[in-house]
């Protein structure tokens, strides 16, 4: 049995992938793992993330299952999960032994690891389509747009091109506080991933995030919060009042971040 | 407070509280079927599934900034709270009040887009010239380039409602009720005819268009996101068959792309109206829904859902168990070998899992357990399916037996009683062994010092 250990990201697992294939390894022997767990006989190789090696891996998947699939890979491996790595690690290896059709990567679905992979896959989509709605923008005094989020999942890097592609002449920033990552799309530009900085935990505020909390509100923020808290009162029909079904369609967790349930 | 943007004496505030308080009962609040990328230089994109921005109290998802142009109307439909003779506050929004809360909320990330109504003010052709102005501001000089619906108004002259499907995403006029006898008792300025019309040129509009963008890949798009109407259910004696038969023929006839039921809530307490003591039809607008979502998308007709004889939906079953223990004869179905048709009338399969469940059994034969996996609902499907020729239960193909399964919650097979019925057993299963093993024990385990 031998043992990739890498470290939670594209990069890092991409990179094992690429070497599970490079030293010719069993894959039915071969597992990759996220944490630093012992396993019983096996041999265990650390793997320190390469950008070269990742960008092949990427290309080939892209190629051989189409950008789709592909895409779907990438959000399996941005969920929150123990053993995402080892199912997109054997749903690649399915895939590329049975000579999948484009398209047609995640047909299996008896199989529980493709299973698991499309269920991760299929998680991150909707958290990723429900940020989308409930992401909420506050402008600063310098007329910047500001928002704070808390994903389960690392979804900052696929709700950043939609937002950039709505709000193209805007500058905003989206700012995932769990890892500490922060959006930056200056108007008219392309948009930047950028990190906080170092030796910060989960659920600490940074530096830099403190420093984005100095800026004050523009005058006009609170007008237009409070015009859209009574719109959402205005809306709603009181003989249909269904606090479950609200509860259903948008989880407590997302309101945290929402001012109207403030 | 004092809000900026302010037109006559009355305050922003107060007048989108009137306004949105009287659009409120319009259901259609759904922004999906267009996907128009950004430009660059305008604010707002399209996306093709729709995106919901906030839940309200009640439930219903708030897609689009929905407001009324105005409350004031010259009408005097009996069932409508804004009628002429209802002594309520009335407003009015200057085109630029709406633009600048349109393109605020938008670029906070509130709203996807503007839905706009309007009472009828002077007559059909003004108030539909003034939604056309706000159109026209709002994609010219704010360079909206989100998503719009917009009322056509019946009566209104048929080249503004032209101008107004090539800004707009989707169009809708409101049939209001089923049948031709309701809105003569109930709506008399309104006539199904004139309601019809504007539905037809709309229709017609998007033929020519699809028409035209063959030819010309540049060329505007009209009303590219379909249009749609609204059926109020439970004013009138209307039955459910008849609701349905009218919504499948909308489908056929008109292409609409959506037909929305809203459950009749008596907010005027006209005495033509029936009181609904027991709050508004709630569970009838939900079978109703359920049936549209069978008629659009599972091949089924309006009249093998319901017929003359049976005019009602089935309150305790839903209209596919409906109608699935009334053809036993076609169960049960195997799931390895049935076409996608058959699949997607078996209780308990969606659209997905029928279209998964035709990829996965190409390439193994499927079990129950997988049936689970893939997304099915067994505890509906298990009377209908066999897998690999076997029941997942024995259970008696009956009418009797089981509705009485599907509904009685006492004596229903007892689903998972054996813990079998979807889950692998392991070795060292014995049914309450559920916690998962901690990392500590492992490394235990892998020394030897257990």
């Amino acid at each position: 049995m031998t043992v990739y250990r890498c470290e939670d990201s594209l990069e890092g697992i991409f990179t094992a992938i690429y070497l599970a294939y490079e030293e010719k390894r069993d894959h039915k022997d071969t597992r990759i793992s996220l944490n630093d767990e012992p396993m019983l006989f096996a041999e265990d190789i650390q793997v320190t993330p390469d950008w070269e090696k990742t960008r092949k891996v990427m290309n080939t998947l892209n190629r051989r299952f189409g950008e789709s699939d592909y895409l779907n890979l990438c959000r399996a491996l941005a969920a929150e999960d123990e053993d995402k790595a080892q199912a997109v690690y054997r749903t690649v290896v399915d895939g590329l032994e049975k000579k999948v059709k484009e398209g047609h990567l995640f047909d299996n679905l008896a199989d529980d690891n493709v299973n698991r992979a499309l269920a991760l896959s299929i998680n991150t989509r909707r958290e990723i389509h429900h940020l989308r709605g409930f992401v909420r923008f506050q402008e600063l005094e310098n007329g910047m747009l500001y928002s704070k989020i808390g994903p389960k999942n690392n979804i900052l890097t696929f709700l950043m091109p939609h937002f950039s592609d709505r709000l193209p002449i805007e500058n905003f920033v989206l700012y995932d506080e769990r890892r500490n990552l922060f959006g930056i799309h200056p108007a008219g530009k392309q948009w930047i991933l950028f990190c906080g900085e170092e030796g910060t935990g989960r659920g600490d505020s940074s530096g830099a995030e403190k420093r984005l909390g100095e800026i004050g509100l523009s005058e006009k923020e609170l007008q237009y919060q409070a015009l859209f808290r009574s719109f959402c009162h205005a809306i709603t029909i009181e003989g249909r009042r269904n606090a479950e079904l609200q509860r259903n369609m948008l989880p407590l967790r997302f309101r945290e971040y929402m001012f109207e349930f403030q | 407070m004092e809000y900026l943007i302010t037109g006559g004496e009355q305050p922003l505030m107060d007048k989108l509280q009137i306004l949105t308080a009287a659009a409120k009962y319009d259901v259609a609040c759904t922004s999906s079927g267009v996907e128009r990328g950004g430009t660059g230089q305008s604010i707002g994109n399209c996306v093709k599934s729709g995106i919901c921005h906030s839940f309200a109290g009640d439930g219903r998802c708030i897609s689009l900034l929905k407001i009324l142009l105005t409350n004031e109307c010259i009408f005097d439909c009996k069932y409508c709270q804004n009628r002429c003779s209802n002594d309520i506050p009335r407003a009015t929004f200057t085109p630029e009040e709406i633009c600048t809360l349109t393109m605020e909320f938008y670029r906070r990330n509130y709203i996807e887009g503007l839905f706009l109504s309007s009472g009828i003010i002077r007559n059909p052709t003004f108030t539909m010239e003034l939604i056309c102005r706000v159109l026209y501001l709002l994609r010219t000089k704010y360079h909206f380039n989100g998503y719009v619906h917009v009322k056509a108004i019946p009566g209104a002259a048929p080249e503004l409602i032209q101008r107004a499907g090539y800004m707009a995403d989707r169009m809708s006029v409101n049939l209001e009720l089923p049948t031709a006898e309701g809105l003569r008792a109930l709506a008399p300025n309104k006539h199904r005819k004139s309601i019809l019309t504007p539905m037809r040129q709309i229709q017609n509009g998007i033929v020519e268009n699809k028409n035209d963008l063959v030819l010309y890949r540049n060329a505007p798009r009209f009303v590219s996101g379909g249009q749609s109407t609204q059926v109020i259910i439970g004013a009138t004696p209307e039955n459910d068959y008849q609701i349905l038969s009218v919504a499948e023929s909308l489908y056929r006839k008109f292409e609409l792309k959506r037909v929305f039921y809203s459950a009749f809530v008596n907010v005027t307490g006209d005495s033509n109206l029936p009181a609904l003591p027991g709050g508004p039809p709630m569970l009838r607008e939900h079978r109703l829904y359920q049936a549209d979502w069978l008629l659009r998308f599972y091949g089924f007709r309006a009249d093998e859902l319901l017929d003359e004889g049976r005019p009602f939906f089935n309150v305790l079953l839903d209209p596919k168990e409906d109608w699935a223990v009334r053809h036993l004869e076609q169960f049960p179905v195997e799931i390895n070998r049935a076409p996608l048709e058959m699949l997607l009338r078996v209780p308990g399969v969606g659209v997905k899992s029928a279209q998964r469940i035709m990829a996965a059994r190409r390439i193994a034969s499927l079990t129950f357990a997988d049936l689970k996996k893939i997304g099915v609902v067994l505890k509906r499907a298990l009377y209908f399916v066999t897998c690999n020729g076997r029941m997942m239960y024995p259970v008696k193909m009956e009418e009797d037996y089981i509705v009485r399964n599907l509904t009685g919650e006492k004596e229903r097979v007892r689903f998972g009683s054996d813990g079998m019925s979807y889950r692998q057993m392991s070795l060292f299963d014995d049914g309450s062994f559920t916690r998962p093993v901690g990392a500590e024990e492992r490394l235990q385990a892998a020394v030897g010092q257990l």
